[in-house]
């Protein structure tokens, strides 16, 4: 398929992800500051960590803006100059989805727009004041829709492969850095035994962050503390969240967009299966050795880079380089 | 989804009272209010309905087109807004023995226009003989020296015409300016199409109008047919210049019912004379390219040594004969409004036939004796530059301020040969939905023309109203919107051999 209708493709899905997620984040916190008493300070800025957006906030609400919880709230949801705002994310999705309106389905089209004016032409903000946990279960469901409309609405072939890719990526640093952030505050890993009611609270926030609760509780049948809820997003291959999960399925999908022959998509190819087989190889163990907080910040890097060589390899590819190659050209220097 | 199969008069009949403008032709009844026959069955249905109906059935088709997206972007001080371009659901109606008339006309136009661009990049017989002033046809902005001795795929160089028709008092269909560079506006036929059918299905049934739903197989078929040697399955892709762009949901509408891909000229690369695309397999070679750009976009090597713009090295890749472009470059000579004037002309040259369908009387400004005659009496007149389109850049004089005269007056003077001056023609009406009631709205008409092997027209076209009491401005930049337009087949008993 053309380079940039890929491009648009991997974001689009990646961006609706981001909404998804930023959402769930949202809401999950809401109801976690009332079970559990925090200082002020302590109970949003963690989600602002997440989101990578501390220096810019600081910049919008001032330096006091970590015990600003309404106003944190509305500058993730709402802010138009937050790029990663719910707003801004659906924005782009639809204007993504827009540029390449001819290759997605009408079905795609019509959840991803019909959403944009929901959430931009009243609606979205009347329900937002008033109960705003319906407000995030909206976004969470658009997510939920849209996944499911491109999986039964689109052929199975390089367009739903890309879309599924940035889908994927972009889940995979979501449960990363959410582990990440709540860490420090999940207590001592070496631990074995019973978790105190705080590192309860914050485990049982950690899952439904992922909206991992149920999953886990079938799963693994035992009290969810820190060290085995670590485990549970980390590894379990068959919950569709997780990091092994996420890097597994995408690596099913950067295999089906590569060419059968050439060297296109020789680096990301390299790059994610090295992630994976590191990651397939790690033990719970090795993790906390080497320290929860090292290994996710060398995951969360890992994925930003196969982003990177994603984008090299296949949306923008260098064409002196192809025109020399020759692949599928008739040019004369092929004689 | 609607259902108006049931009687359901409420609020009264729509048409109960509705008056005709006085002076103009409406396309729906006789000055003293009764229908015309063709118009007679789609009255009683429209009848039938009654007003809260129809207001109702408006409603949910303004919620359809903005949930599927389709929408123009207008341009402002904050940026691209989106806005549905505004449909009203009476349609335009037009007699089948009319169109057919029309229908030749149209072909016979079209043909003499692409004849006069083969001349004018070959030969240029018609400036020799004087038929044309060769400094109108050779001064024209849209003559483009680089396309001499470039012969097209089988000398094709208008692939998509529109053709702005208006409608005289008598109802005589008037040719008003052609559109033969890019015109636009298909994709609003189609999807108005698609929703009268779902919004008034009876009313549509009962009717029988002439389909379009063949156009974009149509178009891909004239494209096959003019690719630069016999390819098995040519690579047709439509080129925009991209998301925003006013008209970006048709250039994405007709890929989607092309099966062809859009590309923006950044997808586009020349590589020995070929045009590539870079797809995530590689480049792959393109061999017919619709595109939706500007000439001045279209390659920097040629147009614009300045702009980034533009895919570098097409017009090598076109001189070469390795692809086929449509519209062709240079096109602007023949859609030039000095140049309309000389159309009838043209079809006698060529052609040596009469013009089927007449035109608007002109006055070319660069000629001394219209200048003073249009300066003596301006407030009478239309003026419009030569190169401008989309309603900008002209005066009716009729409906202008004495400002609005003078200013055009000293414009006029300062650049005579960017003008042409036309009396002003009481377009005709057809009855439109207004916050009160059905009422006479000025419209006219684009058909669009498409030229592969052979000519072909799309029953109807897009008819566009000046929404506006009073107003001739149809453009959708301007207040306008647009009407489903209805060719009608004669009543069935005219069915049987």
């Amino acid at each position: 398929m053309i380079s940039r209708q890929a491009e648009c493709c991997f974001w689009m899905h990646r961006q609706v992800e981001r909404a998804e997620n930023a959402a769930r984040l949202l809401a999950v916190n809401r109801s976690f500051i009332l079970d559990v008493a925090q200082p002020e300070a302590q109970q949003w800025w963690p989600i602002v960590v997440v989101t990578g957006e501390q220096e810019r906030i600081r910049t919008v609400l001032g330096d006091d803006a970590a015990t600003q919880g309404d106003a944190i709230q509305d500058y993730l949801t709402w802010n138009p100059d937050n790029p990663v705002s719910i707003y801004s994310s659906i924005r782009w999705a639809r204007e993504n989805a827009r540029t390449v309106r001819e290759v997605i389905s009408l079905e795609m089209w019509e959840t991803i727009n019909g959403f944009w004016h929901w959430l931009t032409r009243g609606q979205g903000r009347r329900l937002y004041n008033e109960d705003v946990d319906a407000f995030y279960r909206r976004v969470r469901d658009l997510g939920s829709t849209f996944s499911g409309t491109c999986h039964n609405t689109m052929l199975h072939e390089d367009p739903f492969d890309f879309m599924r890719l940035g889908m994927l990526l972009e889940r995979a640093g979501w449960t990363a850095r959410i582990l990440d952030v709540k860490h420090h505050m999940l207590g001592p890993m070496e631990d074995n035994g019973p978790a105190s009611p705080l590192e309860s609270a914050h485990a049982m926030a950690l899952l439904r962050s992922c909206s991992a609760t149920e999953p886990f509780f079938k799963q693994v049948q035992h009290a969810p503390t820190p060290r085995v809820v670590v485990g549970f997003l980390l590894f379990a291959g068959n919950f569709p969240r997780s990091l092994l999960h996420c890097l597994d399925r995408a690596m099913n999908f950067l295999r089906r967009v590569r060419p059968e022959s050439g060297r296109t998509g020789a680096r990301s190819m390299a790059l994610l299966g090295d992630l994976l087989d590191d990651t397939n190889s790690l033990s719970l163990e090795t993790v906390f050795e080497r320290g929860l907080h090292t290994e996710l910040t060398r995951i969360i890097d890992s994925i930003a880079k196969v982003c990177d060589a994603v984008s090299a390899d296949y949306f923008h590819p260098d064409i002196g380089q192809l025109t020399a190659g020759g692949q599928q050209t008739q040019s004369q220097s092929q004689g | 989804m609607a259902s108006d199969s049931e009687s359901n008069n409420d609020g009264g009949g729509l048409f109960e009272g509705y008056q005709p403008l006085a002076g103009a032709f409406d396309e729906f009844c006789a000055m003293d209010g009764s229908p015309r026959p063709e118009a007679v069955r789609v009255v009683e249905r429209l009848d039938d309905l009654g007003r809260r109906a129809f207001m109702e059935r408006q409603r949910l088709a303004d919620g359809s087109f903005l949930k599927a997206g389709v929408t123009f972007s207008v341009y402002s001080d904050r940026g691209g807004v989106e806005r549905i371009f505004p449909f009203d659901l009476v349609p335009r109606i037009v007699d089948g023995a009319a169109w057919d008339r029309l229908e030749a006309g149209l072909i016979q136009r079209v043909t003499a226009l692409n004849l006069f661009l083969q001349d004018m990049y070959g030969e240029q017989r018609i400036l020799a003989e004087g038929k044309v002033p060769r400094e109108i046809a050779l001064g024209s902005s849209g003559y483009l020296e680089a396309m001499h001795g470039i012969q097209p795929p089988h000398g094709v160089y208008i692939h998509v015409c529109g053709v702005d028709l208006v409608r005289d008092p008598n109802g005589e269909f008037l040719v008003l300016e052609d559109n033969a560079r890019s015109p636009s506006g298909v994709s609003y036929v189609l999807e108005n199409r698609t929703m009268m059918k779902r919004i008034l299905p009876r009313v549509f049934s009962e009717s029988r109008v002439r389909s379009v739903d063949a156009y974009p197989a149509r178009l891909l078929s004239a494209f096959n047919e003019l690719a630069p040697e016999p390819r098995e399955r040519p690579r047709v892709v439509v080129l925009s210049p991209g998301p925003f762009n006013s008209a970006y949901f048709e250039h994405s509408f007709l890929a989607r019912r092309m099966g062809c891909d859009l590309v923006l000229p950044d997808d586009l690369f020349v590589h020995d004379d070929e045009v590539f695309v870079k797809t995530t397999h590689g480049p792959t070679r393109v061999d017919v390219i619709y595109r939706r750009i500007d000439d001045a976009f279209l390659d920097p090597e040629v147009f614009r040594p300045d702009s980034m713009l533009g895919v570098r090295g097409l017009i090598r890749a076109y001189r070469a004969g390795n692809v086929t472009i449509a519209n062709a470059f240079g096109n602007g000579v023949c859609d030039d409004k000095a140049i309309y004037p000389y159309v009838p002309e043209m079809i006698r040259f060529y052609m040596s036939e009469e013009p089927i369908v007449q035109q608007v009387p002109t006055l070319i400004c660069a000629e001394q004796d219209a200048l003073e005659q249009v300066l003596a009496d301006l407030g009478n007149y239309v003026v419009k530059a030569v190169d401008a389109s989309g309603g900008y850049g002209m005066l009716v004089g009729p409906t202008s301020t004495k400002e609005q005269i003078e200013e055009f007056r000293a414009r006029l003077k300062e650049n005579p040969r960017g003008y042409i001056a036309q009396p002003l023609i009481e377009l005709s009406t057809c009855p439109t939905w207004t916050s009160s009631g059905l009422s006479p709205r000025r419209v006219d008409l684009r058909p669009y023309v498409i030229t592969g092997r052979e000519t072909w027209v799309l029953p109807g076209g897009l008819t566009r109203v000046a929404l506006r009491e009073g107003s001739y401005v149809v453009n959708s930049s301007q207040g306008g919107g647009s009407k489903d337009t209805w060719v009608l087949e004669p009543d069935s008993q005219e069915d049987s051999p």
